[in-house]
């Protein structure tokens, strides 16, 4: 600690994660960015310098508006975009992916979920094809048969019986059941990660919880390493074991998640969850029509130096608009990158001065 | 029969029109109406017998699953549907400023029925980027309502264009803008100032804010309940998210299977759910503030429409279920023998004091045991922390462990 900045300054803002206790280090991914070419003079930073874990039997959410780069982050971590900068650790080793072979053998060990249920399965094909593939594909030759290992991933998904099922087409299932369908193929393979990009914002309310907690009980009993990417914050305060906040491509802010949610520490995250709907607030804004809450979006252009948020943050001063903020430890298990903790969130600022 | 005077009213002549109105008239006013999608396979009866009113300057919303009726009730109400749907009984009536003699929109005549919707009855639709023409830009957007619906000149249609934009915040400098060239918020803003352009007297909003983020969400929102103050418009708002309407609504009527099963103001909802159906709606969400809380969602899925069981279509999935509930009829009585309360529920059980908040209810002796439903979440304990137990013990009680699997066969 200098006299100067109390907050130890790093990387990753030298952050124990709590993930960390549920089990062994799955997936790192280091400093990962990904630049899109717009034009010939212009260059979308679509993800900055983005480092965190994966713990086998451990839930991260990365929780961000649209736009804010978590789908990217999740392609980038899939193999199916290469980063522009920055490498992908499986199990301590760097991720190769040039052969056809070498992909495949990722891919057995990181699956991805997609958000649209309906989107993803092929309709054409019955529940028993979209299963039967990966099993034959990832399969382990010396083990068992296809079809009781397909039977194996209804059950654990929690559609049976297996049989009635496993003949239906993708119209003739629910939402809820489609997304299911998805959970056991990406399952089929026998992951050590699974990447569920919003797998439930497409689902109806009253079946979402359902779903959050067959992902939880899937995380569980495989001990898999699940980074739930979503932009309900409120469901990921439920899920998840720590919180990643992602805003124009960088995580602004990280820590267990009930702490992050209940503490907000960036002014970004204070934002995201004062506006969260909130039935128990008697003098809310939005029945009054009062205020107004932050400033529209669009304002937000990505600045090119210093903070991304700057341009909306009420407590922006000339250092915020020119220095980009690097992670700063605000626990010894949560940091933000803001230059103005002191005096964005002096609670959580004084609670670490305690601690 | 209808006088629907050809007034050039510009949205700044308005003042406040909510003050000084008895608060009891009505706009919209639907009586018991049903539509039914025809299907070779027998009709599907997707609204069944609703009745709901929306007063003058009321926020009502209407909360439900996707396919319990929310979107074809409010289309069906100013006759936006096509076949296979057709209504099969009930009345809408509507009354405004410019319409001072009710009129039965169920039997206007084709001209009659284009001169009223939009004038007088606008709707924001939930998708903007599918809603909006994408050869069109924005100014080309709102002159087009402008045209369709009011007798300006061009001058005068400018202006309002202008107006318009800066009423949703817009700025003036988007109105070359083509759809693909504006964030979705500024999307659904056109959306709004689309629907505002004619200056109607309701306005329907079909989930409009579903796809954006809470930021962006929030944002819009009170800029439409600011607007709503200052224009004095009713609003039906449909949405899936319950939490939401609580803050934002007067009134809350929640859907399930084409049928009402409870209506109340946001604070009788929020705080004395008395149909399990709602108090399971409740219990869908989490909660970013407070206690975390035992979740259970509702488990099972939604009847068949094509033949809805008879009773309580809620039977299946609610745990309170005795036999009796495969008899009762679907009509709404009144929760409280308080007078002037108008919190009515489908659900005979609960009434009318054994609404005990939190309370097991007394006429059902065979309610199941506390137990953690399969499909219950309640968070994961942090590292070193036990679950948090225990806080509504009462009301997980209310959603019964059902098999997490939706209903085979659908």
């Amino acid at each position: 600690m200098s006299p100067t900045d109390p907050l130890e300054q790093s990387n990753s803002g030298g952050v124990v994660s709590v993930a960390a206790e549920r089990g062994p280090l799955a997936l790192e991914a280091v400093s990962l960015s990904r630049n899109f070419r717009l034009s010939r003079h212009q260059t979308l930073q679509a993800v900055r310098e983005v480092s965190f874990n994966l713990y086998r039997g451990a839930i991260i959410a990365l929780v961000g508006e649209s736009g804010s780069g978590k789908t990217t982050v999740a392609k980038l971590l899939a193999g199916q975009e290469q980063p522009t900068s920055g490498s992908i650790l499986l199990d301590g080793e760097p991720v190769d992916l040039s052969s056809r072979r070498a992909f495949r053998r990722y891919k057995s060990k990181v699956q991805l979920v997609f958000q649209d249920p309906f989107a993803s399965l092929n309709p054409a094909h019955t529940v028993h094809y979209h299963l039967e593939r990966p099993v034959v594909l990832h399969r382990d030759k010396s083990n068992g048969k296809v079809e009781e290992e397909i039977d194996a991933l209804m059950t654990q998904v929690r559609l049976t019986p297996a049989r009635q099922f496993l003949e239906k087409y993708p119209h003739e299932l629910s939402g809820g059941q489609r997304q299911r369908v998805s959970f056991a193929r990406a399952l089929a393979a026998r992951p050590s990660v699974l990447l569920a990009d919003e797998p439930v914002s497409m689902l109806d309310v009253s079946i979402r919880l359902e779903m959050l907690a067959l992902l939880d009980d899937l995380c569980r009993r495989f001990h898999l390493a699940l980074l739930y990417i979503t932009h309900d914050i409120a469901s990921a305060r439920y899920v998840a074991d720590e919180l990643l906040v992602m805003y124009a491509g960088q995580i602004i802010e990280r820590g267990p998640a009930e702490e992050l949610t209940q503490h907000p520490a960036h002014p970004y995250t204070q934002l995201l969850v004062a506006s969260a709907p909130d039935p128990d607030n008697l003098g809310s804004t939005l029945r009054s029509g009062a205020s107004r809450s932050g400033r529209p979006p669009e304002a937000a252009s990505m600045a090119e130096n210093g903070c991304p948020f700057s341009p909306r943050c009420e407590f922006a001063e000339d250092r915020c608009r020119r220095e980009s903020p690097p992670m700063r430890q605000v626990t010894p298990a949560r940091s933000a990158a803001c230059w103005r903790l002191e005096v964005a969130a002096p609670q959580v600022f004084a609670g670490r001065q305690g601690g | 029969m209808t006088v629907y005077p050809q007034d050039r009213v510009l949205l700044d002549d308005l003042g406040p029109r909510t003050s000084g109105r008895p608060p009891a008239r009505l706009a919209l006013d639907i009586r018991d109406l049903s539509v039914v999608y025809r299907t070779p396979a027998g009709d599907v009866r997707a609204v069944d017998g609703v009745s709901l009113a929306l007063g003058v300057g009321e926020v009502v919303g209407l909360a439900g699953e996707s396919g319990s009726g929310k979107s074809t009730l409010a289309y069906g109400a100013c006759r936006l549907l096509r076949a296979p749907a057709l209504i099969t009984n009930g009345s809408v009536r509507y009354q405004g400023r410019r319409v001072q003699e009710p009129v039965e929109i169920l039997q206007l005549r084709r001209d009659q029925l284009r001169r009223l919707r939009w004038r007088e009855i606008a709707i924001v639709f939930q998708s903007a980027m599918n809603a909006l023409n994408p050869m069109l830009n924005v100014r080309d957007q709102l002159l087009d309502v402008i045209q369709a619906h009011l007798k300006l000149s061009k001058d005068e249609a400018a202006d309002k264009v202008g107006s318009l934009l800066d009423l949703v915040g817009i700025p003036r400098t988007r109105l070359r803008s083509y759809p693909h060239q504006l964030s979705g918020g500024m999307r659904q803003r056109v959306m709004i100032a689309m629907a505002l352009a004619t200056d109607p007297e309701v306005v329907i909003m079909d989930e409009p804010t579903t796809a954006l983020d809470v930021v962006v969400q929030r944002d819009i929102l009170a800029q439409i309940i600011e607007l709503k103050e200052r224009l004095g418009f009713s609003i039906l708002f449909i949405t899936h998210d319950l939490s939401l309407l609580l803050e934002l609504a007067d009134r809350i009527a929640v859907m399930y299977a084409g049928q009402l099963v409870e209506v109340g103001t946001a604070d009788e909802i929020h705080h004395e759910a008395a149909h399990p159906y709602t108090k399971g709606l409740l219990n869908s969400f989490p909660s970013l503030r407070g206690p975390r809380r035992e979740l259970a969602g509702i488990p099972g899925s939604p009847p068949d429409l094509h033949s809805p069981p008879p009773g309580c279509r809620f039977l299946p999935r609610c745990s309170y279920s005795t036999t009796a509930c495969s008899r009762i009829d679907m009509s709404l009585r009144p929760v409280s023998s308080s007078l002037n309360s108008e919190h009515v529920t489908a659900c005979p059980f609960v009434l009318p004091d054994a609404a005990v908040p939190g309370g097991p209810v007394t006429a059902r002796a065979d309610v199941a045991p506390a137990r953690a439903p399969a499909g219950s979440m309640a968070g994961r304990p942090a590292v070193g922390e036990t679950a948090n137990n225990g806080v509504h013990r009462a009301e997980r009680a209310a959603l019964k462990g059902e098999p997490t699997h939706e209903e085979p066969g659908l």
